[in-house]
């Protein structure tokens, strides 16, 4: 059996991610110390994690050095990078939406959107007919229109609490994001068995979870 | 934007030290000579080309493509690939001459450049075109020379993935009720999105029968070691009876292990309108070539006739090689000065020998120890006689 090396994202994410695992039947510890590690070793499953930044996990993946990950669907709409998208975990459910001052409409002249996600924004505004100037920031994207950068951010919503504590509404829903499960076209094809047979077992215990709730 | 260094190349581009160099050139003599057994001629195009004919035409991304301007205006681009530009002089003139006609490569063709490391833009491909064929015998030919040249260069851990356009094409707009749905769904393969797919065979509302049937397709059909497997969900076609004599034909020429099929397989090009493999081999993170069926691309030139071919990446191929030692070693022969005319003859005398010979002067040599170390054989020719 070839060894599998799945990279994942540090975090909240893991933890969920890694609970499926043990659900679907793979013989992993119970308790994992997460200390400053970034590779670890399942001997008895010939499984080997590396742990990385979320937004990192495709570029591990499309360069083949990681055979599958785990990775937000908002990271893959933002890279399109060559990866096969092979199952959604339903974990880590959250939206991308459009979101400003209230009652405020977008400047005619140059329309600026302040974002994470620069090219999940383009596409969008592109696809509605309108030509708008972005703006990248790292985090804290709720400063932008509070203080005049932007008329309109780009941002991931899950609770909408952040938004409504700073003074925000909602303007339009993107997309939907949630976390999951990527492929490198080369392993998919030449660790096939194994990939499908992870594909497989998780899916049940994804379907399960999602008819219980 | 930085200052350009003195030291720095244009993004994307890379040197070819010896090294590699002589690497390269072992799997261009190794291809040539396996190719030309097999009966093709090789062939050289120009490295530009009009963006509106090979450019337009190629299977590479508008995006993708390195575009230039010429003195007249006209865009051009580096050439993407050598399907396009071999089509283009087959179509004009070589088809006119012998048909059908094999012809083969080995060359550098050019992307646009990225920022991401591992993204060349320039690389070396080696392939083939086997034009003006459409029979069934030609697509095996071509497989088979695709195996045939991953054996030749010793690579042992490697597999061919086989789909069909004709058939994925079928079965998408069976299952569904537009056309535009069908679409919709090809889109998403070509993507590789199986989750994109699913949402998308949900959302449409179709039919119990049509949905399980797509959604059954896409749980299985991506990893087929027979061709019965795919029956079940294709009306008896033309194009399933071709890929069964393909798959008898292939098993005929020794290759049964060595290809799956895929019939998820989708290619963003619509010229390919048949056969179309891909080919992997482990220790590369990205595909080593693709090749399949292309006679749309022959319409689009206007000759209607079949062809078919394949393309291998040199460069991934090279991360993939075998290790390989270098038997070859060269030797020195170091002289002094009033020694030359004793040197030449010497070097001379190894070299009818058949070995590689550096002849260096030796006062010329700043530091001869680290200068020596990495010949074979290191002779040096002073007024007091040769020491060896």
């Amino acid at each position: 059996m070839s060894e599998l090396t799945i990279a994942m994202p540090k975090g909240r994410i893991f933890e969920e991610a890694y609970e499926l695992l043990i659900q679907a039947g793979f013989n992993l510890p119970a308790e994992m110390e997460m200390s400053r590690k970034l590779m670890i070793e399942i001997p008895e499953e010939n499984i080997r994690f590396i742990l990385a930044k979320p937004m990192d996990v495709p570029v591990y993946v499309e360069h083949g050095v990681a055979d599958i990950g785990i990775a937000g669907k908002d990271v893959l709409l933002e890279q399109g990078r060559t990866v096969h998208e092979l199952l959604d975990l339903k974990i880590s459910e959250c939206y991308i939406a459009s979101a400003g001052l209230p009652n405020t409409t977008m400047d005619e002249i140059a329309p600026r959107i302040a974002t994470k996600y620069p090219e999940i924004a383009t596409k969008y505004y592109k696809g509605i007919g309108e030509q708008v100037e972005i703006i990248e920031l790292n985090g804290s994207i709720e400063l932008a229109p509070m203080i005049g950068l932007a008329d309109r951010i780009v941002d991931i919503v899950s609770t909408g609490r952040t938004l409504k504590e700073n003074g925000l509404v909602e303007y339009e829903h993107i997309t939907d994001v949630s976390s999951r499960l990527i492929a490198n076209p080369v392993s998919y094809r030449l660790k096939g068995a194994r990939i499908t047979d992870l594909v497989r077992r998780l899916k049940k215990i994804v379907n399960e979870q999602v008819k219980d709730a | 934007m930085s200052m350009i260094q003195m030291f720095e190349k244009p993004l994307g581009m890379r040197d070819t030290f010896p090294a590699i160099y002589e690497k390269l050139e072992n799997v261009r003599q190794t291809g040539r000579q396996y190719l030309r057994t097999n009966g093709y001629d090789f062939i050289k195009t120009p490295t530009v080309e009009y963006y509106d004919t090979v450019g337009k035409a190629s299977a590479i991304y508008d995006a993708s493509l390195f575009k230039l301007v010429d003195s007249q205006g006209n865009t051009l681009v580096l050439r993407p690939d050598m399907t396009t530009p071999i089509v283009r002089v087959a179509t004009s003139k070589l088809l006119k001459e012998k048909i059908p006609l094999r012809l083969a490569y080995f060359a550098n063709v050019f992307r646009a450049q990225e920022t991401e490391g591992g993204r060349p833009a320039e690389f070396d491909q080696m392939g083939v075109e086997l034009i003006g064929d459409a029979s069934v015998y030609a697509d095996v030919e071509v497989i088979s020379l695709a195996a045939g040249l991953m054996k030749e260069f010793g690579i042992t851990s490697y597999q061919l993935t086989i789909g069909h356009a004709g058939i994925l094409q079928s079965i998408l707009t069976s299952y569904t009720d537009t056309n535009e749905q069908a679409e919709e769904l090809r889109v998403l393969l070509v993507q590789k999105n199986f989750v994109g797919f699913e949402e998308a065979v949900l959302a449409f509302g179709l039919p119990t029968m049509k949905t399980q049937s797509l959604l059954q397709f896409i749980e299985e059909a991506s990893n087929l070691t027979s061709l019965a497997q795919i029956e079940k969900y294709v009306t008896k076609n033309d194009a399933l009876v071709y890929m069964k004599e393909l798959e008898e034909l292939l098993k005929i020429a020794g290759l049964a292990e060595e290809f799956a099929f895929d019939f998820t397989l989708a290619s963003h090009m619509n010229y390919y309108t048949g056969m179309l493999f891909e080919v992997f081999a482990t220790g590369s993170g990205f595909p080593i070539g693709n090749g399949g069926r292309y006679d749309g691309l022959l319409h689009n030139f206007g000759q209607p006739v079949g062809a078919t071919g394949f393309g291998l990446r040199v460069d991934r191929l090279l991360e993939v090689l075998p290790k390989q030692t270098i038997t070859q070693q060269t030797a020195v022969v170091l002289f002094e000065k009033g020694c030359y005319e004793q040197a030449v003859v010497r070097a001379a005398t190894l070299r009818e020998q058949g070995k590689h010979v550096t002849m260096q002067a030796r006062e010329a040599v700043v530091n001869e120890a680290m200068f020596i170390e990495p010949f074979g054989e290191v002779i040096t020719i002073t007024a007091g006689g040769t020491k060896q």
